[in-house]
């Protein structure tokens, strides 16, 4: 290889390792390959995420996205579990055994009857088996024990085990807002700063039409003031009932004073006219600095 | 020696996914946030990010990268492959705060993982112009093509910045590769 073929064969694993490459290129990056390029890529794409690594930041993902990775996360796990009993793992060697006898039955009429006479064998040797393992004490079996499925969590749950890990939740109780017809909502919502994660609970909150409205929830903290106060996320309420909704700020929150939930227009909005405030709470206690 | 978590969650320790996302889920939201420079597509990729991660925890092994790493490759392969899939278009309206973001912190990349410290080291001696590229690219995810019209470098010389960079940081790291890949990087 000389110096000019070498640097397009790092382009291309450098391209590889920062934007993968399109089905051309890898094909030209196969057909220079003098070995190594598979260890070549794969040192270079541990430097690009060391790189990318170096600029994280200090923010948490949404409460509402951890939500729905946690709810992947078990869904996927039962997933598993049920493949596991239905189709019980081959051995690869059984595998490539069965997928070379297809090949063969295929490729001409006498390796079609090598085939059968194959056959005929496995089946005498079947038979035999049969018959010593009938007359001979087998082997004994141990059961092993099912594997325990995680359940999912419920957002109810989720919210009682950050009640459990932050230390720093804050608590407020929703008083209903100004919206005619709706009346006595009770519940609270949760805070934590250091988890920057919370979760509101209703009862007597009307289910609505997502098509018609959304309810959106507004955070007021020390950070943004009251004039423009933090969107917490739109959310919709398909039940009658008690129902745990957790909070989607969009913006890290510090020390919320207040909370309002307003109802806007399908989709949310950025500045709310709060004409229609279905909810507030207002937070009385802080809660007590770490010792 | 605390077992991995990816060896854990491989386990089928219920508890091993909430330390999961307790320690890596700020991350992954910021490369992936970083990358894609949208809220939304940056929530439904991190979705799927851990399902992959979910998928492949079985295949982890710490002595051919650390858990961090492992994680961060896993992420950037799942947004490279969104963003190839997508027509998405960095405004020039929106490179300016790009453009002038101060790079990073060592001390803040120490914490993240040894890598990241060890690749903040290896950048700082990188030529500026190199630096930019690279973060252009793997933290940003501009295309070469933008890179060049944003910063005026030809393509070419875009291209190269970033092959000799990443040569140097992944030398400079202790990460292997070929001495061809040294000299090329010089």
């Amino acid at each position: 290889m000389n110096e000019e073929q070498k640097d397009i064969f790092f382009d291309l694993l450098t391209k590889k390792a920062i934007y993968g490459l399109d089905a051309g290129e890898q094909a030209q990056l196969d057909a220079m390959d003098p070995g190594n390029a598979e260890l070549e890529f794969n040192s270079l794409e541990r430097a690009a995420a060391a790189i990318s690594m170096m600029v994280a930041d200090d923010e948490p993902m949404p409460a509402s996205l951890r939500s729905k990775i946690i709810a992947d996360a078990n869904a996927f796990v039962v997933e598993q579990n049920e493949q596991t009993v239905a189709w019980p793992p081959t051995t690869s060697e059984d595998d490539t055994g069965y997928a070379a006898d297809r090949e063969e039955r295929s490729s001409g009429s006498w390796l079609g009857w090598l085939g059968w006479a194959s056959a005929a064998v496995a089946c005498i040797a079947l038979a035999l088996n049969l018959w010593f393992t009938r007359v001979q004490p087998g082997p004994e079996i141990v059961k092993t024990p099912p594997v325990e499925t995680p359940r999912l969590l419920t957002t109810a749950e989720l919210r009682d085990e950050m009640l459990k890990a932050a230390t720093d939740t804050i608590k407020a109780t929703w008083a209903t807002g100004n919206v005619k017809g709706i009346a006595g909502i009770v519940g609270d919502i949760v805070w934590s700063d250091e988890k920057q994660a919370g979760y509101m609970t209703f009862k007597n909150l009307p289910a609505n039409d997502p098509n018609a409205y959304t309810y959106q929830l507004w955070i007021m903290d020390e950070n943004q003031g009251d004039a423009t106060p933090i969107d917490g996320g739109t959310f919709d309420v398909n039940a009658n009932g008690e129902v745990v909704i957790p909070i989607n700020a969009k913006l890290k929150a510090k020390s919320p004073h207040l909370f309002a939930v307003t109802m806007e227009k399908p989709g949310g909005v950025v500045v709310s006219k709060r004409e229609k405030i279905v909810a507030l709470a207002t937070v009385e206690t802080k809660p007590k600095p770490a010792a | 020696m605390t077992e991995a978590i990816l060896q854990r969650i491989s386990d089928g320790d219920r508890n091993a996914i909430q330390d999961c996302l307790d320690k890596y889920g700020g991350l992954v939201w910021s490369i992936a946030r970083k990358m894609l420079r949208n809220s939304d597509d940056a929530e439904d990729a991190v979705q799927e990010i851990f399902v992959d991660i979910w998928k492949n925890a079985g295949r982890f092994d710490e002595s051919k990268a650390s858990e961090t790493t492992f994680i961060a490759m896993i992420a950037r392969r799942r947004l490279i492959d969104r963003i190839r899939h997508s027509n998405r278009r960095i405004s020039a309206d929106s490179l300016d705060d790009v453009l002038l973001e101060p790079f990073t912190r060592a001390d803040k990349a120490i914490q993240v993982s040894v890598e990241a410290g060890q690749a903040a080291e290896a950048m700082r001696s990188l030529r500026p112009e190199q630096q930019q590229v690279l973060r252009l690219s793997i933290v940003q995810g501009m295309s070469h093509q933008e890179i060049s019209d944003a910063t005026g470098m030809p393509l070419g010389t875009v291209k190269t910045h970033a092959r000799r960079g990443l040569l140097h940081v992944r030398q400079t790291m202790g990460l292997g590769g070929s001495n061809v890949s040294m000299e090329a990087a010089i």
